[in-house]
């Protein structure tokens, strides 16, 4: 049994789902989901296999970790480390044997020059995941809102051109050529109003 | 020896499911389930459902309590909950609030 301070400890038979958040160290030996958010040392064992973001002042990984890692001193990618996902703290060192498949960042505290690499993250052959990057700053979300604005263009367009239900999409994205919409209508609205 | 720790600086909210022993020194919401034996150290908080062997509850458990073994409720335990198992002590000094239901 451990004294007061001791570490936490995510034995190899064990499996969480859940926000893990606190100031101590954490080891994982075992299956971890979610998101882990703490103040002292990750240590990812062997055996560990995590599908979280994490977050610590220092982590270092010996396991599989789908994820982003973001630490403020240091990431230490040992032999056995699988990470997939993006890697972000001042100091990061890769060792042999050690496979990583995702983004990775030197230099500063985790945050900070993120905007000018968002990108570039896209373009690497980086894992398709959704979690949301913990604070994106502004010109990273303006990036990215612009980026989706075009898609929802693509979109709108597409839709308009495939299908009848766009009316408003069409307006709201203003571009679209406007003779489409009545033409569309007929074919569902007005035809359906027609028969009855 | 415990395999699981969650230490007294954690908060786990979510679920932890475990084939060993886990130690409470923290906080867990949730739901707790071990195949093996449960301490909530003193101090820790679990807001949970908690199931496993046998238990050692010193800390503040609120929740209802399942063990296929025994549940040890000692002083100072705080346990807000129904609990359910083949044997169950409550040392002098323990809170307790809730059903007990013992294998009659």
């Amino acid at each position: 049994m451990a004294s007061a301070n001791a570490t936490t400890i995510i034995g190899r038979d064990t499996r969480v789902r859940a926000r893990v958040t606190g100031a101590s160290d954490v080891e994982v030996q075992g299956h971890l989901e979610g998101e882990l958010t703490v103040g002292g040392e990750v240590r990812v064992t062997e055996t560990a296999t995590i599908a979280a973001d994490i977050r610590a002042r220092r982590i270092v990984v010996r396991g599989a970790v789908r994820g982003d890692l973001n630490a403020d001193e240091a990431i230490l990618l040992e032999e056995g480390a699988k990470v997939v996902g993006d890697v972000r703290a001042p100091r990061v060192a890769i060792a042999p044997g050690g496979l990583v498949k995702g983004y990775v960042e030197t230099g500063h505290a985790g945050e900070g020059k993120r905007a000018s690499h968002s990108t570039a993250t896209r373009a690497a052959p980086a894992p398709v995941r959704h979690a949301p990057p913990a604070k994106a700053h502004a010109p990273a979300k303006a990036h990215a809102n612009a980026n989706a604005n075009a898609k929802a263009h693509a979109n709108a367009k597409a839709h308009t051109n495939a299908k009848p239900k766009g009316r408003g999409m069409t307006l709201a994205g203003g571009k679209a050529p406007p003779p489409v919409v009545p033409v569309l209508k007929k074919g569902t609205k007005a035809a359906l109003t027609k028969r009855r | 020896m415990a395999s699981t720790v969650i230490g007294a600086n954690i908060t786990i909210e979510g679920e932890v499911i475990a084939d060993e022993d886990v130690v409470v020194q923290g906080t867990v919401r949730g739901k707790l389930s071990a195949k093996d034996g449960v301490t909530v150290e003193s101090g820790a908080v679990v807001e949970a459902d908690v199931s496993g062997g046998p238990m050692t509850l010193a800390g503040q458990v609120t929740g209802n309590v399942t063990s296929t073994d025994r549940v040890e409720l000692q002083s100072g335990a705080r346990v807000v909950g129904n609990v359910k198992a083949a044997r169950i002590t409550i040392a002098d000094g323990a809170h307790f609030k809730g059903n007990v239901d013992m294998d009659v």
